[in-house]
């Protein structure tokens, strides 16, 4: 084992943090899909880190489950972005007020 | 320090810092290439821990195909005037506590981890093959599924994209 297992989790943390600022607080939308990637793969790594720690490979399908989740996700919020797009020009959330009383 | 420790902090503080970059660079176009950066060096670690496979999978299906389909839509849409709008929203400080909270909760339990050979893995880790068994033994139905959410999000997204016809 390179690192404790501790290491790997508190980086995992960090960037999952970095992730969740990024989404609550960016304008653009797609910048707001990016952040959840990071947050994505801030679980991957230490679902990784895990799986060697406790000698167990279900840590590594249950991150590859999540790569398709992801790319899933990806697909499914482009889609809306560009219907939005095409109802309303630009993207930025703060425009987005039809639904707004 | 031995090297490989070295090159796992190495990795480690690129990642944090390519993260940081990404989520506060004005320009969306940078924004994404600081992400492709911390995907590659998330791979970098990936191999570190003996995940071969998740490294591979990393690179191709990650930097290869999402970014680069954000990349495809972001190019797509015209966006003159993104870099003279503000980036962030003014509720940016909170934003920032709340980031800084979570990090700060799962980083507290962090030296208190579970001793290891609780859970007894009888092959060598990280190896393609004992993956493979997994993915096709105890979790079969999974990986179905997961091949039936892939399908909903591909028609879905065709059906929200799809321009509609005139008079429909």
């Amino acid at each position: 084992m390179i690192v404790p297992v501790g290491t790997i989790v508190g980086l995992s943390a960090v960037l999952f943090g970095i992730g969740v600022f990024g989404f609550l607080a960016r304008r653009n939308i797609i910048l707001m899909l990016v952040s959840v990637e990071v947050m994505l793969n801030a679980v991957n790594l230490s679902l990784a880190g895990f799986s060697q720690h406790l000698e167990d490979p279900r840590g590594q399908v249950l991150a590859l489950f999540v790569i398709a989740v992801a790319a899933a996700e990806a697909a499914v919020g482009l889609g809306l972005v560009l219907a939005l797009n095409r109802n309303k020009p630009g993207l930025g959330v703060g425009d987005l007020t039809k639904l707004k009383w | 320090m031995p090297l490989p420790a070295a090159i796992f902090y190495y990795m480690a503080l690129a990642s944090v810092v390519s993260a940081l970059l990404a989520v506060t660079r004005k320009n969306p176009v940078h924004s994404m290439l600081w992400v492709l950066v911390l995907f590659l060096h998330v791979a970098g670690i990936f191999l570190l821990l003996d995940a071969e496979f998740l490294a591979a999978v990393q690179v191709i299906v990650y930097a290869g195909a999402i970014l680069i389909f954000y990349l495809f839509v972001l190019m797509l849409l015209d966006l003159p005037d993104e870099e003279a709008r503000p980036r962030f929203g003014n509720h940016w400080p909170f934003a920032a506590a709340v980031g800084l909270s979570f990090a700060a909760l799962a980083w507290l339990p962090r030296f208190e981890a579970p001793a290891a050979g609780i859970i007894a893995g009888d092959a060598r880790l990280g190896s393609v093959r004992e993956i493979g068994l997994a993915l096709f033994g105890p979790f079969a139905l999974p990986f179905e599924l997961a091949s039936l959410i892939l399908l909903a999000a591909i028609v879905g997204s065709v059906v929200l994209a799809r321009r509609r016809a005139a008079g429909s």
